[in-house]
């Protein structure tokens, strides 16, 4: 009797968390499936079919988005730059992270404070001295510009997770290699980073966001077209009054799959970071 | 990096923001290219908020483009003036007898001027050039018109009412506009206002000579009323986006619209077989004609401190003449700034342009109202509409603030 009385009440508790996270799931997964129903429409049907399922399917807009918004030159600048400040951020970060981790030196707290403090301002706040600078350094319109400034945007929030991490890792394994000769480097090498990976993890996903994304920055850095990263690509189907919405859908869709990917792939290690505590 | 970007002779940067008009202008640049051997590079940078901000951070570093864009206040325009990132174009206009200025809709080139004694202590000159121009009129649906019966369109404020009536009764919605963004809602009120009292009452009122319980005002307010009663407003008007109203007439879902000549392009997106025509807001008095608000749509500007200034002038003056100004029109959908391109354009853009002379625009008037003021008006009018206040407790409210506003100018003044 108790039992069963047990087994009702874990399945009644079960369907409502369970229609509870279906619903969270369908608002999280209902602005992808209207983007993707949206891309496969007409600038006349759009507002007219209110189906999920279009009336006729237009698969011809993936092919006009691409073509149209010259995606082919951006994507592959947005890999460039994706790779490159990921990498750059990833290498900075566990460097500073796991020196202000384990290293003591004067004033190493004031400086992980000033990192910190990095994360309150805004983007947009500085813009202009940051323009500046860049002109005055010859980076205005040059990659190298644009992604060392894109790892200085990333590197507050990563060193911050990954120090997290390694105040958190025992120290008995790093006493071990310390005692076989193992240089600091070569601590950091092969035994921080190998047992930081789900925090790293959690960074290459952040940044990866973050880049992938990014516009603002690229728009005031780079001048050239052909310097420029995927969201440019977008811009063609945004007039100043009127919006082309299959093909800026269909741009979108383009956009977004490689970042779902790379969720898709990392994210047994991403779910291990956070719950490992590479965060807060 | 000199003092503008890219110093290169017999090449002309330009940095704007209309994405709708890039691919054309690449082609109008090509075409210039053969006719002069000079290359233009248009580079795109939108949305346009993002473009304002790069256009600043340039500003700062002295690399500004050879020609670019100002968006934003006149106050603004006036700071990059004061800076010297802006060149007057005064004299250009002025030579061969002023044949450009004269090719140019007068009212889109206020815009770009600055008068004698301006409060921006800017040397009055002109000091831009309008590459397409743009006004607010009314739309009607001529299928939907012809539905009801209807012959023609609504000339007087009381053939509107009748007009509205007829439409009802068979179940089509009057008037729809994106009355949601009280801008359009302040634009509709001041085209009535100067209908019914001109702008010399107008001006009066921002000086505080005139109250808002004047009654020429009342009247102003009681058209909403009027419309209301009449049940001649789309449903929901004060909550709509302009975009969602825009959706709404393309769709043939009321039979007239309040909206700006950029509309073409956008119904054309939405509905290439709508069928509508571009009238004046009927009046109320006939023995004033309707203003309405219009004139420059977007304007270049030549920097003051480029190595190619007279290059990119000689671009301007091309770029504004009645051919490309004719192909810009076509390409785009946009009203050439240009007055003699009118024959050479699409009948529904011609009757937009046909009205460049009717227009009107706070950025060029003497005098402006207080903001907090603009916004007690502008929410009245919207608190009419759905019926919680009447025209008579609006004004009262609008003139208050108005009065507490004018008490405190007084004390600051006297304070300094």
């Amino acid at each position: 009797m108790s039992i069963n009385r047990y087994k009702i009440t874990k399945t009644i508790s079960s369907i409502f968390v369970h229609t509870f996270l279906m619903a969270v799931a369908m608002t999280c997964l209902f602005p992808f499936i209207w983007m993707f129903r949206s891309a496969l429409m007409t600038n006349q049907t759009i507002f007219v079919d209110k189906g999920l399922i279009p009336s006729t399917i237009h698969f011809q807009n993936f092919y006009l988005a691409w073509t149209k918004g010259g995606f082919g030159m951006y994507f592959i600048n947005s890999v460039v730059y994706t790779v490159c400040v990921v990498f750059g951020i990833v290498l900075i970060s566990s460097l500073a992270a796991y020196a202000f981790s384990r290293l003591k030196f004067p004033g190493s707290n004031f400086l992980f404070y000033m990192f910190l403090a990095a994360m309150m301002i805004p983007l947009p706040g500085s813009f202009v001295p940051l323009y500046v600078l860049m002109n005055k350094l010859h980076l205005v319109n040059t990659r190298i510009g644009y992604i060392l400034c894109m790892i200085n945007v990333g590197l507050s929030l990563s060193i911050y997770i990954m120090k997290t991490f390694f105040d958190k890792m025992p120290s008995a394994l790093e006493d071990a290699a310390r005692i076989d000769g193992c240089s600091k480097l070569g601590i950091w090498l092969h035994v921080a980073l190998p047992l930081a990976r789900p925090a790293i993890a959690v960074v290459v996903i952040f940044n990866t966001l973050n880049v992938w994304n990014e516009y603002i920055l690229a728009m005031l850095l780079l001048n050239d077209k052909s310097l420029m990263p995927l969201q440019r690509g977008l811009m063609v189907f945004q007039g100043t009054h009127s919006v082309d919405y299959p093909l800026l859908m269909a741009g979108l869709t383009i956009t977004v799959a490689p970042v779902v990917l790379v969720y898709l792939f990392m994210q047994k290690h991403i779910i291990k970071g956070l719950t490992a505590g590479a965060v807060g | 990096m000199g003092c503008s970007q890219g110093n290169q002779a017999n090449v002309v940067n330009i940095w704007h923001w209309m994405t709708d008009r890039q691919e054309v202008f690449v082609e109008l640049a090509e075409q210039y290219k053969e006719q002069t051997g000079i290359e233009v590079n248009f580079e795109l940078y939108a949305p346009s908020d993002e473009y304002s901000k790069k256009i600043v951070a340039a500003a700062q570093a002295r690399v500004l483009p050879d020609i670019y864009g100002i968006l934003g206040e006149k106050k603004k325009r006036a700071a990059f003036i004061n800076s010297g990132f802006v060149a007057d174009l005064t004299e250009s206009f002025n030579a061969s007898e002023g044949a450009w200025e004269k090719s140019l809709f007068e009212k889109a080139l206020n815009v770009n001027r600055f008068k004698e004694d301006n409060i921006y202590n800017v040397k009055p000159g002109i000091y831009g050039v309008p590459i397409d121009v743009t006004n607010i009129q009314m739309l009607y649906n001529k299928d939907l018109l012809t539905k009801a019966g209807i012959k023609g369109y609504p000339k007087t404020f009381a053939q509107f009412i009748k007009n509205i009536s007829t439409l009802n009764r068979i179940g089509i919605e009057g008037l729809v506009s994106g009355w949601g963004e009280t801008w359009m809602v302040d634009c509709f009120a001041s085209n009535y206002a100067f209908n019914i009292m001109g702008e010399e009452k107008i001006m009066a009122t921002y000086r505080g000579e005139v109250p808002y319980t004047d009654e020429d005002w009342i009247k102003v307010f009681n058209i909403f009323k009027v419309l209301r009663k009449n049940n001649a407003l789309a449903k929901g008007i004060v909550a709509k986006g302009n975009k969602y109203a825009e959706q709404d007439f393309a769709l043939g879902r009321a039979a007239f619209a309040f909206n700006g000549s950029w509309c073409v392009n956008v119904y054309n997106d939405m509905n290439q077989d709508l069928n509508y025509g571009v009238m004046l807001p009927p009046v109320i008095n006939e023995e004033r004609p309707m203003s309405i608000w219009g004139g420059a749509g977007s304007s270049f500007v030549v920097n003051g401190i480029s190595e190619n200034k007279q290059q990119a002038i000689d671009f301007l003056k091309w770029l504004t003449a009645k051919d490309q100004q004719a192909f810009l029109s076509k390409k785009t959908k946009n009203l050439p700034a240009n007055r003699y391109a009118l024959s050479a354009i699409p009948e529904i853009l011609s009757q937009f342009a046909s009205a460049m002379d009717e227009t009107t625009h706070p950025s060029i008037w003497k005098y402006n109202e207080n903001p907090l003021v603009s916004e007690t008006f502008d929410k009245g009018i919207q608190s009419i509409i759905i019926g919680e206040k009447t025209p008579e407790e609006v004004a009262q409210a609008v003139q208050e603030v108005k009065v507490r506003e004018i008490e405190k100018v007084k004390k600051r003044s006297m304070r300094q």
